[in-house]
């Protein structure tokens, strides 16, 4: 046993101590687990990742990459976040002792950061989603429609689940769903998204004010002389009859209106066309509920995505690294099924 | 009920019996003798002039909203269910089929909306309710509209019917359900589409008037052949009124002797054909005439040319929104919601005036045709780095003069050349790309070629590509994540504290590892394989325990609120407070037996030592009011804080009854017990 502290012994207990302890604990949160980054910079680091703070000009460098009325999709480009990332870790690091340590204890920042990336933006309820960082994807959108309808909904899909035209949307924890990992207007009218993963259809829709009726008005007729039509509905079933995105002589029925007043609808004239027309099965007669049924308008919902693709017939590479269930869960599952290892 | 995120529509919900009052007669008969008829009157309310607020779930469009609402028709959903069919429009206390409310949406300068009115005026007069008793309040509005709006814009008879619903929805669907309680809705559609001036390209403004049409089903029009197409104008433009209602008022117009040349429309006071009489005022001759007459064009787009009426619905909405701040909002922005709609048409119109109770209203804009459905469909879509493309030139015309090319330099991997200048000053152009690029890329490998595991300077990023520039993208980076770090002083100072914390435990176990003779054990934390320093290790578990066993490790928790203490007194209440007060019980007892408690009291006087300023006392009183006063010190302490009175150490306290922080002390386990708890004196 030594008992003389020696500048020999100092050094060497420096070099192992800043090469050494990259994986001490320093933060352990009863709801987050252990980590060796405490919470306050990991989650200033994951919302750096996200591009929380970068000026604007850095994410578009010329105005024109991002023209007035347009939608640009992109990939996160993960080398990029990762210099980001870098440069704020450099802050105060003086000697080549703290750049030995900060070399040391990166790779551990970097895991957790990934994971933290994912609980910035967690809807309440949801189960956390843990795994190393995949591709990020995102869009920029710079429209009146950002500006004039808040609260627009954005959701992104893996593979496409839902019809163009279904009225309800797939809960926030399918497999498919893709989860928003940030979504935020930078300026009135430019609102930013980024998603977990590579979507294969996005999904803008309107913000539902409840349930609205009405008509189609025809953006191409002459003032003098404005049409409507009213998109018919089986009664039985209530479906649209199809084809689902024209307004073809089979599917619909103008709209009469009361002459010489403007926007007065006939009502009990557009009654008796739309019992009288075979598509809705109504019988002949149409009662005020089947009536309203047939006079329903749902919020518009844009969809971006492949035209060509049909459902469920494409397959993205990197899909195959995006998390779907969440880590305890599939442990619980891998236990429940093969008995504790 | 139906599922989340579905509902079930049906026609109507009929009540059992309409709203009015009721007798209900009992007779009994067949008894030996005679049962006098019991008479119980019920009264089914329900609104008929005014709705209340509670009773309205919402509204389409949004009021005051402005928007591209013209291909949706408006609407009102009503809480009860049976609301709409609650009285008979015909007249009858028979429930019908047919509501009795009907929503119908002006435009300004259509329609008149009134202040508060007393109810009876409300109607149109010669209209007979059933029971006009049988109001909801004293004060309602109305909407007066001409005969010839009437026809235009109300609804058919049968229509009625068909623009009423019920809808049923589950509770627990917010959207659908919005704060209801039963899941069921009444829904009242209005007939007309507030659409948009397209002739005149401007903005229309509209409000919707849910009206009780009781005992006017006759005044609604009847079915005429529909026309497919429609041209937008006003019903009947009354607009021209805002202009001179507060400069003369009506007389002027009515006797003659003002010019209208340049206030109101030409033909508005012209002869017309139709239902409506030739005036009944010679106007100023020569200014009429020299205009032509155009019939009955109410034109509204010419007389708002003056003024631009984007802007009238401007100010307007301004006012709405100014209005919602003021406290009394309720009442006035209801109230200013009616501006536009205000002129007194019943003083000028030529033709039957009709009113109609208004239950409730509002107003909106309709703008111009982008729905969010055009703005959407009409995106430039693309890939961040793709730029609009040109349109090209129809064939056949001269094709466009080139465009001087001035757009960024930008290459297929989503760089963009920049100007430069080094740090030796010159100035060269350099490659950026933003973090948004239009294809996947690797995070570490090929595309970067990072040679470092981790970069301390952004010029250890500095690229230098085949073409001979500087690719700066991950310096820039690099440089703007280190700025805004240091823009936050907590996480600067978290990131030092962290590192000082991680090489301190470091450090130390170290030199101990040196200088001590056995090999120190490895701790490992709790979960994963990552590792934790003995002090940090300690203080977790330590927390950890706490936590769990709060009642054993810090003790049971004291209730929040003690129970008060009982006040103690002997004998009869009312004795002891008549005593204080210096009554005599007895005396006003018995006269209370004939006067009544409270003019017994009134009638005894209360006693009083002397008047303020005027006592004078003698010793022998001052002592014996002090000798009482001292008494009553002692007993109110013995009451309030018996532990407090002076007594002989060692005799036996007058025990308090116990209160929760004595339970609490009581029920402590015995070796927390301590001595010195006798109170001490």
């Amino acid at each position: 046993m030594k008992n003389l502290i020696t500048a020999d012994v100092v050094l060497g207990a420096t070099v192992k101590a800043v090469r050494d302890y990259a994986d001490i604990i320093t933060d352990r949160d009863p709801d987050d687990g252990e980590h060796v980054a405490p919470g306050e910079l990991r989650r200033f680091l994951a919302r750096l990742r996200l591009l929380h703070g970068v000026p604007f000009s850095y994410l578009v460098p010329d105005a024109k990459l991002l023209p007035i009325e347009s939608i640009r999709f992109f990939y996160i480009d993960r080398a990029w976040t990762d210099a980001l990332v870098q440069g704020a870790l450099s802050v105060g690091t003086l000697s080549s002792a703290d750049r030995t340590q900060l070399e040391a204890v990166y790779p551990h920042i970097q895991r957790e950061v990934d994971v933290a990336e994912r609980t910035i933006r967690r809807p309440r309820e949801e189960e956390r989603l843990e795994g190393a960082g995949g591709t990020i994807t995102g869009f920029l959108l710079r429209s009146r429609a950002v500006s004039g309808w808040p609260n627009l909904h954005v959701r992104a899909y893996s593979r496409d689940v839902l019809e163009d035209d279904a009225l309800s949307t797939v809960a926030e924890s399918d497999p498919a769903r893709m989860k928003v990992l940030r979504m935020e207007r930078l300026a009135p009218a430019v609102l930013v998204v980024l998603f977990d993963g590579v979507p294969e259809v996005v999904h803008i829709e309107e913000p539902r004010q409840g349930i609205q009726f009405g008509a189609r008005l025809d953006p191409e007729d002459p003032p003098a002389q404005r049409r409507a039509k009213v998109r018919m509905r089986d009664n039985l079933t209530g479906v649209t009859v199809p084809p689902k995105d024209d307004f073809t002589s089979t599917n619909s029925l103008p709209v009469p209106f009361r002459s010489g007043a403007p926007g007065v609808i006939d009502i009990a004239k557009l009654r008796d066309r739309l019992a009288a027309a075979p598509p809705t099965n109504s019988g002949g007669t149409l009662e005020p509920n089947e009536y309203a049924l047939q006079m329903l308008r749902f919020p518009y919902r844009q969809v971006f995505g492949d035209p060509r693709n049909t459902q469920d017939k494409r397959f993205y590479e990197l899909d195959k690294f995006k998390v779907t269930v969440a880590l305890p869960k599939w442990r619980q599952t891998v236990v429940s099924s093969l008995g504790s290892p | 009920m139906p599922k989340i995120g579905h509902f079930v529509l049906h026609s109507n919900v009929l009540p059992q019996i309409t709203a009015g009052r009721y007798q209900l007669r009992t007779e009994q008969s067949g008894l030996p003798f005679t049962v006098s008829t019991e008479t119980t009157h019920v009264h089914v309310s329900a609104p008929r002039f005014t709705m209340p607020i509670d009773q309205i779930i919402s509204s389409f469009p949004p009021a005051n909203a402005e928007g591209a609402f013209g291909d949706r028709l408006p609407q009102i959903v009503l809480k009860r269910r049976t609301l709409p069919w609650e009285r008979n429009p015909a007249g009858s206390a028979q429930p019908s089929a047919t509501p009795w409310l009907a929503l119908v949406v002006v435009a300004e300068g259509e329609a008149e909306l009134s202040t508060a009115t007393p109810v009876a005026e409300c109607v149109t007069p010669g209209t007979t309710l059933l029971d006009p008793n049988d109001r909801d309040v004293e004060q309602g509005l109305y909407l007066s509209v001409t005969e010839t709006v009437v026809k235009k814009i109300f609804p058919c008879q049968e229509d009625l019917a068909l623009l009423t619903h019920v809808r049923e929805v589950d509770i627990n669907d917010t959207e659908l359900a919005n704060g209801d309680d039963d899941g069921w809705l009444a829904v009242v559609l209005a007939n007309r589409l507030p659409v948009y001036d397209t002739a005149n390209d401007k903005p229309v403004r509209y409000m919707a008037c849910l009206v009780n049409v009781e005992g006017q089903l006759a005044a609604l029009p009847s079915p005429a052949s529909p026309i497919e197409h429609f041209e937008f104008a006003l019903a009947q433009d009354w607009s021209v009124l805002a202009n001179l209602a507060p400069v003369g008022g009506a007389d002027k117009v009515i006797m003659g002797n003002v010019s209208l040349a340049g206030t109101v429309a030409p033909g508005l006071f012209s002869p017309r054909p139709g239902p409506m009489a030739p005036p009944r005022a010679p106007l100023a001759a020569s200014s009429l005439q020299s205009q032509p007459l155009t019939g009955a064009s109410l034109h509204g787009g010419e007389a708002m040319q003056r003024a631009p009426l984007a802007d009238q619905w401007l100010q307007t909405t301004k006012q709405i929104a100014a209005a919602a701040r003021d406290p009394d909002a309720k009442r006035l922005v209801r109230d200013t919601m009616g501006l536009g709609f205000r002129y007194p048409i019943g003083v000028y119109a030529l033709e039957k005036v009709f009113r109609f109770p208004v239950l409730a209203h509002w107003s909106f804009t309709t703008s111009d045709g982008a729905t969010f459905e055009t703005l959407m469909q009409d995106l430039d879509v693309g890939l961040l780095g793709t730029l609009p493309v040109p349109k090209d030139p129809e064939p056949g015309e001269p094709e466009p003069p080139p465009v001087p090319e001035s757009g960024p330099e930008i290459v297929a991997t989503g760089h963009v050349g920049l100007d430069h200048r080094v740090r030796r000053g010159d100035a060269v152009r350099a490659w950026y790309r933003s973090p948004c690029v239009p294809f996947p890329t690797a995070r570490d490998g090929a595309s970067s070629n990072q040679p470092l595991p981790l970069a301390h300077a952004a010029d250890q990023l500095r690229r230098v590509i085949p073409d001979g520039r500087e690719d700066l993208t991950l310096a820039a980076a690099f440089e703007i994540g280190r700025l805004l770090a240091l823009s936050q002083l907590s996480v600067v100072s978290a990131l030092l504290r962290f590192r000082g914390e991680q090489f301190g435990a470091g450090r130390v176990r170290e030199i101990l590892a040196e200088l001590l003779s056995f090999d120190l054990p490895k701790i490992l934390a709790t979960e994963g394989a990552g590792h934790v320093d003995l002090g940090r290790f300690v203080a977790v578990q330590m927390i950890d325990a706490l936590a769990q066993n709060t009642e054993r490790m810090l003790g049971p928790q004291r209730p929040i609120a003690d129970p008060g203490r009982e006040i103690r007194f002997q004998g009869d209440l009312d004795g002891v407070i008549a005593a204080g007060l210096g009554f005599d019980l007895a005396t006003l007892k018995r006269r209370s037996e004939t006067l009544g408690l409270q003019a017994a009291l009134e009638s005894t006087a209360v006693p009083l030592a002397g008047k303020l300023g005027q006592v004078s006392l003698d010793e022998a009183g001052l002592a014996s009011l002090r000798g009482a006063l001292q008494a009553e010190l002692t007993r109110t302490l013995d009451v309030a804080a018996p532990v407090r009175v002076v007594r002989p150490r060692g005799a036996p306290a007058a025990a308090a009854p116990p209160d929760a922080l004595d339970e609490l002390i009581g029920s402590a386990p015995p070796d927390d017990e301590e001595p010195g708890e006798e109170p001490q004196s």
